[in-house]
């Protein structure tokens, strides 16, 4: 391809990115020498990756991109790295008489960086250009390098100078952040992919603007509603619908290009329901947004999860939700029923993680009635100007020895339980499902040691629908008293 | 001996011969050992088929979802989809339970899909490079099942660059050869993985999904909000999928628990106590199917094994192959002792002494006796299935599931229960639209097919009520005479006091003829009820058709290891069974000390008597009173016997050094918890 029609095709591909393009072109053709080593670097979603790899192959130049979130260690790198020089070397080499592939056999280890440099080395030597000369370009893209699992020390600043010693090869590494310090190398060219403004994020969404009607109308009672003017309304409505959605939401909470599109595809199709229903016209922007309101004051849009929103809303299917929802947040807990004496022991857990032990002749010993007498209700107002305490239950929990844990599941409960081995596999049951974890203190490498120390890896909410399901308030029995 | 690097070591010959009691007979305890295993294999045979029938059938709607899922998750629709197929699969606290869940998963997955299911464990993956690994042997070791060897590719290194063993490209290479639908990778306690290395395993598999078609399934225990919870937002964001939900297990026992106990077609039934010790135990520590089955598989085990007279139950035994010792010991069963005495007491000497004498007359007659009381047993558990059904159509409260009645009726409470009364009144009251559920709720079960007393025709029930019904010209169901809707409350004042009287309002004709067949059912269903509910430990033969011994499965299910180490320190006694530890004990119940107890238990209850810090100076003057000699010389073996016993705590994890005091220990562990 004609260096114009590659920069004119990636412009449509990716647009507001001109400058970039640009400046790629002119380091990286096929005829003019290019820097031996460039860092691309920009935040999360700003196209690095694409772009590169995308004006790569329409170049046509020789390369090979090595992904380091593939790979899982070092080593592997250095083999991923090797093991793509030659595909790629296979795939463009093969230009003249030179048919044949390569001999592969003298790459087949490659341990250390070592290694690699003399390979990549012999390996380029003999490369041939398009032009049949020895010696032609090639480009070697290192993709999240800064990255990359257990990488050794020496791993960036190496590939810095590696076109020091190869001749033909350039490297691109692209990263996050600029590389200015890692590199151990002054004047490296640096190519900065900027996050996308307002105006550009808006331009490149409404590329593609989603549909209103997922089918078209009924083409007798609408015959003059054509599919060109339905995509004018597309575009219309879902211009404005971006507006909003940034002003409202994601000027707060995700810049990025992801998580602005994830945010306006989330609530699009409920936005547009009216519309769909019948209730008001395509245009009617101005009410549509009164209407639907609640969309843009709750967070359930901006955050991400797994189970997609639309298979939750199917089920309550029917339903008009009202204009402003009220927030119904699930209480983090369990979705089936623990075993009794389980769920007794996860109480146990929770007040043994955050009550003082020292308070635990006050609060669980059976023969004494100081309980009623000493539990504060919270802090008095002269202590609570003296010194602001933060109510125990949102700090975070305190180990302690599994003797407490059981003295407390004991003391909670009435009557007499059999000292039985179940109790001690439900403890272990509970820390695989990490609501018990074992922490710290002397000895914890050893299960069976004797300082082992536990912690709960529940919160208060949790414990608390626990605690009623076996009819226990476990408020009463936390030091300092639970304001909730 | 220290020259030696080891020696047969020769145990001191004692002259007494041991206490213990033996065998003075020569009696073979092991005879037909292999004729009741064959019969407890056979038994037990229909009983496996019946649970993993009941186990499929009871995950069966979840595990479709699944395979839907997982199907629709390679259709051209998600090709372009930017994630992961993810199944979130809730299935609940009881972990040992994961394993045989996505076991059968796995196999109707690649059963009813073209994809390839790989189940993975946190066990084998403590981090990334292990998972890889592991995930790839179960990939490409499959293959070299079906595969020549020759066909895979040299990878070797004769061929240039080989892949690291935890190169997906692995996969990749297996893949292209496969060409499967979807690669399904099962993860089955994910709480248990670290959740930075289930970020890795996302972020790995996200990038490679453009090449490998990968579907993520995670096993829950806790639920699926705490599951996205410990994902970071960019994990989430490579993950899209759906949340399924596993029948509860209590559930899934209560099933199992009417299929393999409360059921009619069943030769050996467990008895109340030990059914009720197993529900309990489900429901108060483990809940847990595998669990269930194996407490009835090892009763099972243990009623063939130690009960000779288990033979009985073998299908066609001949009389050749019962050795007299059976005799015997069926002549020992205390049923069958109270059988003879109630044939003296109907002075039918005759056939007492024949039973008693004749081995051929007890053998054909035991046969037919084992016959009646299985057949009695299906009975009861027929009624048991019926009251069940009864309850659930009158839509009655409490709920009584069928192992809380099936457990009442075994032990004998259930004839003329409250329960039962209950039930039974409120049929007498029953409306006419209620009483033709009731009636399609009953032929559903089909009573009369297992329960030959069950008499009650249901046809000609549902005949009489289709007419009475369709001669009913109002739109209000027929009701009964004793229905309340029927009373009305008359209040008269006769000398300053209030009277109150009932009177029934006059029934329409059709009312009248509908309460008489409601009375009509209502007396037979009773009837048929008590006659098949029956004390079954008044049976003859119970001890060969009813397990019900607790302490085997305790001991095996229930063991008290801590309780068990405590005790042997405390009351070393109890163990020992020697006659001089026993003056130890003081008149109060108090356990003194005395020197001939084991030094560690001595210094155990010193140890007891102590609080959380203690001097172990203090302890040593003490245990030096009791097993000092007094002689100031000779304390070195005394100081010995201490430090050793010091030594055996800190190694039981009782004690550990303190750095509070010096010179003093912290005590860890207490007595009883």
């Amino acid at each position: 391809m004609l260096p114009d029609e590659i920069l004119s095709q990636l412009n449509s591909e990716f647009p507001c990115r001109d400058t970039q393009i640009r400046q790629l072109a002119a380091l990286y053709s096929a005829h003019l020498p290019s820097p031996s080593l460039l860092v691309a670097h920009g935040l999360t979603a700003t196209g690095k990756s694409a772009l590169i790899k995308c004006y790569l192959s329409d170049s046509g130049l020789p390369h090979a991109i090595v992904n380091s979130k593939e790979c899982i260690t070092g080593r592997h790198l250095l083999e991923r790295t090797m093991a793509a020089c030659l595909d790629a070397r296979d795939k463009h080499g093969s230009v003249g008489e030179t048919k044949t592939k390569i001999d592969r056999r003298p790459y087949a280890r490659t341990e250390s960086l070592n290694t690699l440099v003399v390979s990549l080395g012999k390996l380029m030597g003999e490369w041939e250009g398009e032009d049949g000369m020895k010696g032609g370009k090639f480009v070697l893209v290192f993709d999240g390098i800064d990255a990359q699992r257990e990488a050794p020390a020496t791993l960036i600043p190496a590939l810095a100078r590696f076109g020091e010693l190869i001749p033909n090869l350039s490297i691109i590494l692209i990263t996050t952040l600029p590389l200015t310090h890692s590199l151990h190398k002054p004047g490296v060219p640096h190519l900065h992919f900027p996050p996308y403004p307002r105006t550009s994020l808006l331009e490149i969404l409404n590329t593609f603007p989603p549909k209103i009607f997922l089918s078209p109308p009924d083409a007798d009672k609408f015959p003059d509603y054509t599919p060109d003017l339905s995509a004018e309304d597309d575009a219309w409505l879902w211009n404005r619908f971006l507006g909003a959605v940034w002003e409202s939401l994601s000027k707060h909470t995700g810049r990025d290009l992801v998580s602005f599109r994830n945010t306006s595809m989330r609530i699009w199709r409920e936005f547009v329901r009216p519309v769909v229903d019948g209730t008001f016209g395509t245009r009617d922007f101005s009410r549509l947004m009164v209407n639907r309101r609640h969309l843009f004051q709750l967070e359930d849009s901006v955050l991400d999860r797994i189970i997609s929103r639309d298979a939750e809303a199917s089920k309550t299917n029917g339903e008009i939700l009202p204009a402003t929802p009220k927030i119904v947040k699930k209480a983090p807990g369990l979705q089936h029923d623990l075993p009794y004496y389980t769920t007794y022991l996860l109480i146990a857990a929770y007040l043994a993680s955050y009550n003082p032990s020292r308070t635990d002749i006050t609060y669980f010993m059976k023969h004494t009635d100081k309980r009623k007498n000493r539990r504060r209700t919270g802090p008095t107002k002269a202590s609570a100007t003296k010194a602001r305490k933060i109510s125990r239950h949102l700090l975070t929990p305190s180990p302690f020895p599994l003797d407490r844990l059981l003295a407390v599941f004991r003391s909670l409960i009435d009557g007499d339980v059999p000292q039985v081995a179940d109790l001690l596999t439900q403890i272990s049951t509970l820390c695989s499902m990490r609501l018990l974890v074992k922490s710290g203190g002397m000895g914890s490498s050893d299960v069976l040691g004797e300082g082992g120390r536990w912690r709960v890896g529940f919160g208060w909410e949790f414990v608390r629908g626990l605690g009623r399901s076996v009819g226990i308030e476990v408020g009463e029995y936390l030091v300092g008293g639970v304001d909730v | 001996m220290e020259h030696q690097r080891c020696y047969i070591y020769a145990p001191p010959e004692l002259a007494e011969r041991s206490p213990k009691r033996q065998r003075t007979s020569e009696g073979n305890p092991q005879k037909l050992l292999r004729e009741r295993m064959q019969t407890y294999r056979e038994i037990w045979s229909h009983q496996e088929e019946k649970i993993q029938a009941t186990l499929e059938e009871a995950d069966i709607v979840t595990q479709e979802k699944i395979v839907k899922f997982v199907s629709a998750a390679s259709q051209p629709e998600h090709e372009h989809s930017l994630a992961i197929p993810t199944g979130l699969v809730v299935v609940g606290p009881s972990i040992a339970s994961h394993g045989p869940f996505f076991e059968r998963l796995g196999r109707r997955i690649k059963e009813d899909t073209n994809s390839a299911n790989f189940v993975l464990t946190s066990g084998e993956s403590p981090n990334l490079k292990t998972f890889l690994k592991n995930l790839i042997k179960k990939a490409t070791s499959r293959v070299e099942d079906d595969d020549d060897d020759d066909l895979r590719p040299s990878t070797s290194s004769k061929n240039g660059p080989k892949l690291l063993d935890f190169d997906l490209g692995h996969l990749q290479e297996w893949q292209n050869r496969n060409r499967v639908q979807n690669i399904v990778v099962t993860i089955q306690d994910s709480e248990a993985f670290d959740s930075s290395l289930l970020a890795e395993i996302v972020d790995l598999f996200y990038s490679w999904l453009d090449r490998l078609p990968f579907v993520l399934l995670f096993g829950i225990a806790t639920s699926a909000e705490s599951f996205e919870e410990r994902l970071s937002g960019k994990s989430l964001r490579y993950l899209e999928g759906q949340e399924f939900d596993v029948t509860q297990s209590s559930e899934t026992v209560e099933k199992l628990f009417s299929t393999t106990v409360a059921s009619t077609d069943i030769p050996l039934r467990i008895g109340p106590n030990l059914s009720r010790r197993i529900l309990e135990r489900q429901r108060d520590h483990v809940q847990n199917v595998q669990d269930f089955s194996d407490g009835l598989k090892y009763a099972y085990m243990s009623h063939f094994y130690a009960n000779h007279t288990s033979i009985f139950l073998q299908k066609g035994l001949s009389f050749k192959d019962v050795p007299e010792d059976v005799f015997d010991a069926v002549r020992t069963l205390p049923s069958f002792r109270r059988w003879i005495e109630n044939l003296l007491g109907d002075r039918d000497t005759q056939q007492a002494r024949k039973l008693l004498e004749s081995d051929e007359f007890l053998f054909t007659n035991t046969v037919q006796q084992v016959q009646a009381g299985q057949n009695i047993l299906s009975g009861l558990s027929g009624a048991c299935m019926v009251l069940v059904r009864l309850r659930k159509s009158l839509q009655m409260t409490p709920h009584a599931p069928i192992s809380s009645i099936w457990t009442r009726a075994a032990s004998g409470d259930l004839a003329g229960a409250p329960l039962l009364r209950e039930t039974m009144l409120l049929v007498k009251k029953i409306s006419s639209d209620k009483f033709l559920q009731l009636l399609t709720s009953m032929e559903e079960l089909d009573a009369s097919a297992f329960s030959s007393s069950f008499t009650v025709d249901l046809d000609e029930y549902r005949q009489k009520l289709d007419e009475l019904v369709t001669a009913n010209d109002t739109s209000a169901p027929l009701r009964t005479q004793h229905d309340v809707r029927n009373d009305s409350l008359r209040t008269t004042v006769v000398a300053q006091k209030v009277l109150l009287s009932k009177h029934k309002a006059a029934l329409s004709e059709h009312d009248k003829a509908y309460s008489e067949l409601v009375t009509r059912f209502h007396d037979e269903m009773e009837n048929y009820f008590v006659g098949a509910i029956t004390n079954p430990n008044e049976l003859l033969f119970s001890e060969i058709l009813i397990y019900d011994l607790k302490s085997p499965h305790t001991e095996v299910f229930q063991p008290k290891p801590r309780f068990a180490i405590e005790r042997a320190l405390a009351s070393p006694h109890d163990y020992l069974g020697c006659d001089c530890c026993v003056a130890g004990a003081g008149e109060d119940g108090q356990v003194s000390f005395s020197g001939t107890q084991p030094p560690t238990a001595i210094l155990y209850q010193m140890y007891l008597e102590s609080g959380a810090i203690i001097n172990v100076s203090d302890l040593w003057s003490a245990f030096n009173a009791i097993l000092g000699t007094q002689v100031e010389d000779s304390d070195t073996k005394t100081m010995a016997l201490f430090q050793r016993s010091l030594a055996e705590l800190r190694y039981l994890g009782f004690i550990k050094p303190s750095k509070k005091k010096t010179d003093h220990i912290a005590k860890t562990m207490w007595k009883g918890l």
